[in-house]
């Protein structure tokens, strides 16, 4: 096939048709977070569907290569956050937020990428650096004076949350365990009894933890699981309209996770980001449709989709203990738009006395890395502020969010820790365990618990996720 | 549509020209330019006949290069002028003649032959090129030859030629229809106008007449005596919501329907048909129509059929027949060129010319033809300097960009200027500004001055905000200190600006009912919700037949 | 996904009362929506029968259910009931609604001038639908900067008898504008914002203080509009959150009687609305989701057993004991028509009852008998299943309500709430009769839901 059969063949599959849909019934602009809270943003509708009509070669891909280079007219969009509710709310099916990623990436393209932009989208590159260098890294993060260098310089808002650097990768940790274990070299378990995980790089850099939770779960449940090599999933690039390297990465984890998938492994991630980028936006963004990607997104799964299909097939263990708190429960923007409903909702149901709560707010404002740059951090701080507002006033001692970056904004802005579903599955399964006086099932403890032993990876050393405002928290270093 | 008019005191003028499409306004500026004193009539806004309903293309003559290299070639000269003096009105989108697998081969064998002959740049480019630059077009095309096609759209185009002519002493009336000439022998020495608003008339001294009215010639020929037979062919047109194309492409064949997609502004544009209709006021447009269209033009675009159709029109061409021709049948064989009557030898009027025929792209050499000829009859000697002189309003060089009103609206308001047609990028300064130097009596005036209400919307939200604006403005200037100029200019709309709204919504309507289908359907069934549930758009309908100049033609683009 | 006794195509109103009151049963039901349209787009009223010719709601129901193929002619006996339960529930919510099915009908003015029938209102549209006494004045007051409401030609055109009809308007109507606070510098002001921003008592008496003034300025004038001397028509944005308390303090401290007059959508009366629906059914214990298209629907015979919503990639399959189907008809995107006349129902692809391609449309936008195809719709039986041309029954479990049923015309009827609420009503009330019980495997071990 060639691109143009290629091209044409999903041309009607193209956001950039899909502006023929809008009835311009403006209630796009009714549920958008951003338009709510600035006069800076038009609105979805404007910036979507209504400019489209004057943007040349609108029903081309975006950056292919040796694509046309396209005048982009207006710059407005920039300030949409690519949170998606204006796709999920229009009745006609337009989709305003991918046209507007898309949109943002034709500004871009031609251009070299601001050094904030391009900077924000090398989460690899950072993120081996920070490890690497950990202990100052860290430090860094959090000097005030440092910070404000950054916002000059770099445009990253000096209170920009962001969580410590682990002390070395989930990778180079994961490989230890399972030389120690014996199992670098074992043969593969069929995909009956195993899933391909696909971490992410908060789990590599900062959020170790919640790979552990979540591979506990796994392991319980009867499945090993299968770190392949992998990076970035690319999707920081698409949200600062870098293309071309997000095609790379995309392409590289592609290749790699093709081969699982057409053995009938499933993909299973830990951050709702990272999946809905493979599941969704490797194609409708990127324009990725050949068999290998999509094979491999058909493949792909969130966890909690993945273990409430495992309780619907009756084959999850619901040996929960009780945990009698109440649980603020924030759904991001990118678990919505993979269009399964609230899967951790439904799994905190079968924890005994568990109060989840869904705080039923549209969006935290970090969108990404949206609510981090300087010119944005305002109005994320303004779209996520009633959220923040209800998680203090639960008096809950923890939230969940599955999604990293909401995270951190929501423990940053509320001061309340803010952890991962499966981390409070596990808290459970460990309850339920103690209960019975015996230890857990198969796998037991950490992934990297020996690790964690031995200082610096553990959940809570990771909790000092330091913001400027909404609550202090004390450094565990 | 154009600057407002004040009424001059003695109505004598040395030509008197009929019909205020392109070349009527061409004519009217050739003439001017030349030093003859002269006045157009037309009976509703300017460009509201044939004018304001054609494809929007400008052609490069590749259509008629193997059938008729002289059409071709006057194309291709107009199409450089063109260029030249109305760059804003044109948009350089050049052009591909295609050959679809339906299309012979002996055609495409001598189709750059003939372009070359013609004088038109003609270039074969590979397939996979043209089908990167234009992903929507059929993948199974064989062969793409580029050619230097654009579009125009005319009101613009309209409006800087009778500017010019005024600059230079002449004058142009809308809402003013011909109601009758008087003769003494063989020279008309007057005609009598009615304007079609208040329903006064005016009596207009003349030396001469030249009938610009195209489809209607033969309408105002009979009012001065004189047979002449027009074959008005009617053509449809499809407008879809957006541009699944920014290069004009043509089919590489022999001319037939639906076989060219123009973009113009937001829109792209398939046409079209050719239908003889006895009279040019009277067609509709048929699904049958449509449906022959689209199928069409899915040998062009394959996906036609999902893609948002947005509305339909026609229009009808002044073809001529001359009286030796009568066998031929089929409309497409009349000739397109353009032809200059002079009446006094054919039908003994000495002072009466009809330009008839001919295309937009050609229209200013239609004018030079026919003025030419006027001002040898008048002993006139200035040579004809419309070709070379760029007309007002332009910049020369700078031709539409279609993100213009999109980057200008985000330069100044930052996305936050009052847009009042939204889908079109209408504001409120725009509008202002319209309603300032123009007379606007619907809402269908201030379209075609603005493009409000040309969107996919089709004036669900722009319409009562118009009207708004116009009362709005009324109020003001009728109350102390109100702002200067704004009195009377639009009296007549203000007079009941929510009737305006009633009239515009009838006349996009009909533009949707013959395409009413998908989501423009469900736009439709939206807008009426809104206005007829919640609005009470109903208690303002006037169930009298409405007064002529509201109600002044149908489906119009 | 989990399973539910009902699934509910469609989140309009009568998605979201079908949804109510299945809740109230204490099945479990979902709510899914490929997005937001009824309600978002309507006047928030609740017009049952609004027939010129007609003297109350009631009369024009009656008129209506006799006609053969209407939906009334089932559903006359719902729809005080379900009216009455519905406007209790919204109240519940804080959004009070005024008029029943005997209250006179009247000609409420209108934002662009005109006028409608309607009885039953929102209590802040309701002083609009007072009839006029001798004298009495009427002031228009729009926002600078904000497009959607242009104060001159609404006071021009309701000063003309005409919109009036038979009835008498107002003695005089006069048009004023206002600044309001910290929006000078603003051109593209949204009914949605200026709602949100009335939400906040400290900017929302600013505001209040400025309309004063601008009452007062038009009082100073010959023959201005004194206090007390009539009513105020403002934009429908008296707050979106707190609109009960904004509509009080409105009234308290305006010299003039304030009422709200619906705009072009987004509606805020409207959005209120949904608003309080969505609220009732979540403290009932049922969901909604948003941005949920139906990928397909699994049957066995006549019974519909899973529906599936089309999620990022795969779908996602829940099973289902019956299924509402509140998809809206053309508008809400429910049956869409192809350019060769073929309109398809959405969901379960059932026959659609239309007249022939060549009448859907008359030739005039604003025919006095409205448009053929506005009737287009699934025809049901009196239990709302919807039925074959021979009548009998396609699914067993499945309801159609609200602007998806044939046989209405709505616009010029006015009767779409009204049907939408009592179908939405009736449905619930056939259904729990026939809707499977929960599987053990989904049950939930105890645990508040959200």
């Amino acid at each position: 096939m060639t691109i143009a059969e290629l091209v044409r063949e999903a041309s009607l599959d193209q956001v950039g048709y899909s502006s023929d849909q809008c009835l311009k019934c403006n209630v796009c602009n009714t549920v958008c977070p951003v338009a709510r809270v600035t006069d800076l943003f038009p609105g979805p509708k404007y910036v979507g569907p209504q400019a489209a009509r004057f943007r040349m070669g609108r029903t081309q891909p975006v950056q292919l290569k040796d694509a046309p280079r396209l005048e982009s007219p207006d710059v407005t969009v920039d300030y949409c956050s690519g949170c998606g509710w204006c796709t999920a709310a229009c009745p006609a099916g337009v989709k305003i937020a991918e046209m507007n990623s898309q949109s943002r990436a034709r500004l871009k393209a031609g251009h070299r990428p601001k050094l904030r932009d391009w900077g924000l989208g090398q989460t690899d590159l950072t993120g081996h650096m920070g490890v690497l260098f950990s202990p100052i890294g860290n430090w860094a993060l959090h000097n005030r004076p440092v910070r404000r260098m950054m916002e000059l310089t770099v445009g990253v808002h000096h209170k920009a949350p962001f969580p410590n650097f682990s002390r070395r990768t989930f990778q180079s940790a994961w490989k230890r365990r399972q030389k120690r274990r014996g199992l670098s070299r074992a043969p593969m378990p069929g995909p009956d009894k195993a899933v391909v995980y696909f971490h992410g790089c908060a789990v590599n850099y900062y959020e170790p933890h919640v790979a552990n939770a979540a591979i506990a779960i796994l392991e319980r449940n009867g499945y090993q699981v299968i770190v392949p090599p992998q990076v970035c999933c690319g999707l920081p690039l698409i949200s600062n309209g870098i293309y071309g390297e997000a095609r790379d990465k995309a392409n590289e984890n592609i290749k790699i996770l093709a081969d699982y998938a057409r053995k009938g492994y499933k993909i299973v991630g830990t951050s709702t980001s990272c999946t809905h980028t493979i599941k969704a936006e490797y194609r409708e963004m990127l324009d990725l449709r050949d068999d290998d990607a999509t094979v491999v997104a058909q493949a792909t799964w969130d966890i909690c989709e993945f273990l409430l299909y495992l309780h619907e097939q009756g084959k999850l263990d619901t040996s929960f203990g009780r945990l009698d708190e109440d649980l603020p429960y924030h759904a991001p923007c990118q678990l919505r738009s993979h269009g399964i409903g609230l899967p951790a909702m439904d799994l905190f149901a079968l924890v005994p006395g568990l109060r989840a709560r869904d705080m039923d707010h549209d969006c935290c404002g970090m969108a990404g890395t949206y609510g981090m740059k300087k010119e944005k951090y305002d109005i994320a701080m303004a779209v996520g502020a009633p959220l923040f507002e209800k998680v203090r006033a639960s008096g809950a001692t923890e939230a969940a969010c599955d999604s990293e970056t909401c995270r951190w904004q929501i423990e940053g802005a509320s001061g309340v820790r803010t952890k991962h579903p499966v981390e409070i599955l596990q808290a459970a399964y460990r309850a339920g365990d103690a209960a019975r006086g015996g230890s857990s099932g198969v796998g037991g403890g950490s992934a990297t618990g020996e690790d964690a032993a031995r200082g610096g990876d553990s959940p809570e050393a990771h909790a000092a996720v330091r913001a400027g405002s909404g609550g202090s928290r004390a450094r565990n270093r | 549509m154009v600057e407002s008019s004040r009424m001059t005191e003695s109505h004598a003028f040395d030509v008197l020209v009929v019909g205020g499409g392109a070349t009527g306004a061409g004519v009217l500026r050739d003439l001017a330019r030349r030093g003859l004193r002269s006045l157009l009539v037309e009976r509703g806004d300017f460009g509201t006949g044939t004018t304001g309903r054609y494809h929007g293309l400008l052609h490069s003559g590749g259509r008629y290069a193997v059938k008729d290299s002289q059409a071709a070639r006057e194309c291709i000269d107009e199409n450089r002028v063109l260029r030249r003096i109305a760059p804003a009105s044109v948009e350089d989108t050049g052009g591909y003649f295609v050959a679809t697998p339906d299309d012979p081969d002996d055609y495409l064998d001598v189709f750059p032959a003939a372009c070359e002959k013609a004088g038109i740049e003609c270039d074969e480019i590979p397939v996979a090129q043209a089908l990167r630059r234009e992903p929507a077009l059929n993948p199974k095309i064989r062969r793409v030859f580029r050619l230097p096609d654009g579009s125009i759209e005319p009101w613009n185009l309209i409006d800087a030629n009778v500017a010019d002519a005024r600059a230079h002493g002449s004058d142009a009336w809308s809402y003013h229809r011909v109601v009758g000439f008087e003769r003494e022998g063989e020279r008309i020495v007057a005609a009598t106008v009615r304007d079609e608003r208040s329903g006064t008339t005016t009596k207009v001294s003349t030396r001469f007449v030249v009938s610009a009215a195209g489809a209607w010639a033969g309408q105002i020929a009979a009012m001065a005596g004189v047979e002449l037979t027009m074959r008005p062919g009617k053509g449809v047109m499809l407008i879809y919501n957006q541009r699944m194309t920014d290069t004009v492409v043509n089919r590489c064949h022999k001319a037939g329907d639906g076989d060219i997609m123009v973009p113009v502004h937001t829109v792209a544009i398939l046409g079209t048909t050719d239908v003889k209709v006895p009279d040019p006021d009277v067609y509709e447009i048929t699904r049958g129509e449509v449906a022959e269209l689209i199928a069409e033009g899915e040998k062009l675009f394959p996906d036609l059929g999902r893609m948002r159709l947005m509305r339909a029109y026609a229009g009808v061409r002044p073809l001529y027949q001359p009286p030796a021709d009568t066998q031929a049948s089929d409309n497409r064989a009349v000739s397109r060129a353009h032809t200059v009557i002079d009446h006094a030898n054919r039908d003994g009027v000495d002072n009466f010319v009809s330009i008839v025929g001919g295309k937009l792209t050609t229209f200013r050499l239609m004018a030079q033809d026919t003025v030419d000829v006027v001002a040898a009859k008048l002993g006139v000697t200035e040579p004809c300097t419309t070709a070379d002189t760029v007309l007002p309003n332009q910049e020369p060089g700078k031709t539409y960009w279609l993100g213009h009103r999109l980057a200008e609206h985000e330069a100044e308001g930052g996305g936050d200027a009052a847009l009042l047609c939204e889908c079109e990028f209408v504001t409120r300064p725009m509008l202002n500004a319209f309603l300032d130097t123009h007379s606007a009596c619907s809402i269908d005036d201030i379209r075609r001055g603005t493009r409000l209400g040309m969107g996919p919307c089709q004036g669900g939200f722009c319409t009562f905000r118009a009207a708004g604006l116009v009362a709005e403005r009324a109020a003001g200037s009728a109350g102390a200190g109100g702002p200067a100029g704004a009195g009377g200019a639009d009296a007549t709309l203000a007079d009941d600006a929510d009737q305006a709204i009633v009239g515009y919504l009838r006349e996009r309507f009909k533009g949707t009912r013959p395409i009413a289908a998908g989501r423009q359907l469900q736009e439709l069934w939206m807008v009426m919700g809104m206005y007829v549930g919640a609005l009470g758009i109903e208690s303002l309908v006037d169930r009298e037949p409405a007064e002529p100049a509201r109600e002044v033609v149908d489906a119009q683009r | 996904m989990p399973s539910a006794d009902v699934v509910v195509v469609g989140a309009g109103l009568s998605g979201l009362t079908a949804a109510l009151a299945v809740a109230e049963t204490g099945a479990r039901v979902q709510v899914v929506a490929k997005g937001h349209a009824g309600t978002h787009w309507g006047s928030g009223g609740l017009d049952v029968a609004g027939l010129p010719g007609t003297a109350t709601p009631r009369e024009g129901l009656a008129s209506l259910a006799a006609l053969p193929g209407h939906p009334y002619a089932h559903l006359a006996g719902d729809v005080a009931p379900a009216l009455e339960w519905l406007r209790a529930l919204l109240a519940a919510q804080g959004l009070a609604y005024q008029g029943d099915l005997d209250t006179p009908l009247q000609l409420v003015p209108t934002s662009i001038g005109g006028t409608r029938l309607a009885a039953i209102l929102p209590a802040a549209q309701a002083p609009a639908a007072r009839p006029w006494a001798a004298g009495e004045r009427l002031v228009v007051c729009g926002i600078a900067g904000f497009k959607d409401f242009w104060p001159d030609a609404i006071a021009a055109s309701l000063s003309r008898p005409r919109v009036w009809a038979e009835t008498s308007g107002p003695e005089r109507v006069d048009a004023v504008s206002v600044e309001l606070p910290g929006l000078a510098a603003r051109h593209n002001l949204s009914a949605l914002e200026l709602a949100r921003r009335l939400d906040d008592p400290s900017w929302r008496a600013a505001a209040i203080d400025r309309i004063v003034s601008a009452l007062e300025a038009n009082a100073a004038k010959p023959g201005g509009a004194r206090p007390g001397s009539g009513r105020l028509a403002l934009p429908a944005i008296l707050g979106l959150n707190d609109h009960a308390a904004a509509f009080d303090e409105f009234r308290r401290c305006l010299p003039m009687e304030p009422f709200e007059m619906p705009l072009v959508q987004p509606s805020v009366p409207g959005i209120r609305l949904y608003n309080a629906l969505r609220a009732a059914l979540i403290g009932a214990g049922g969901r909604v989701l948003i941005g949920e298209p139906v990928a397909q629907v699994d049957r066995t015979g006549d019974r519909v057993i899973a529906v599936a919503m089309e999620a990022a990639v795969r779908t996602a399959t829940f099973r289902t004991g019956a299924l509402i189907l509140a998809t809206g008809g053309i508008a809400g995107g429910g049956i869409v028509a192809d350019n060769d006349g073929h309109l398809e129902e959405m969901v379960l692809g059932m026959p659609v009852e239309a007249p022939e391609f060549a009448d859907w449309l008359a030739p005039d936008a604003f025919d006095p008998s409205g448009h053929p195809l506005e009737a287009a719709g699934i025809r049901t039986d009196a239990d709302l299943r919807p039925v074959d041309r021979s009548g009998k029954p396609i699914f067993e479990n499945v309801r159609v309500v609200g602007t998806m049923l044939a046989g209405q015309r709505y616009l010029r009827e006015r009767c779409r709430d009204g049907v939408s609420i009592a179908s939405g009503w009736r449905a619930a009330k056939t259904l729990t009769a026939v809707a499977v019980p929960l599987p053990v495997a989904a049950a939930a071990s105890g645990s508040v839901r959200p």
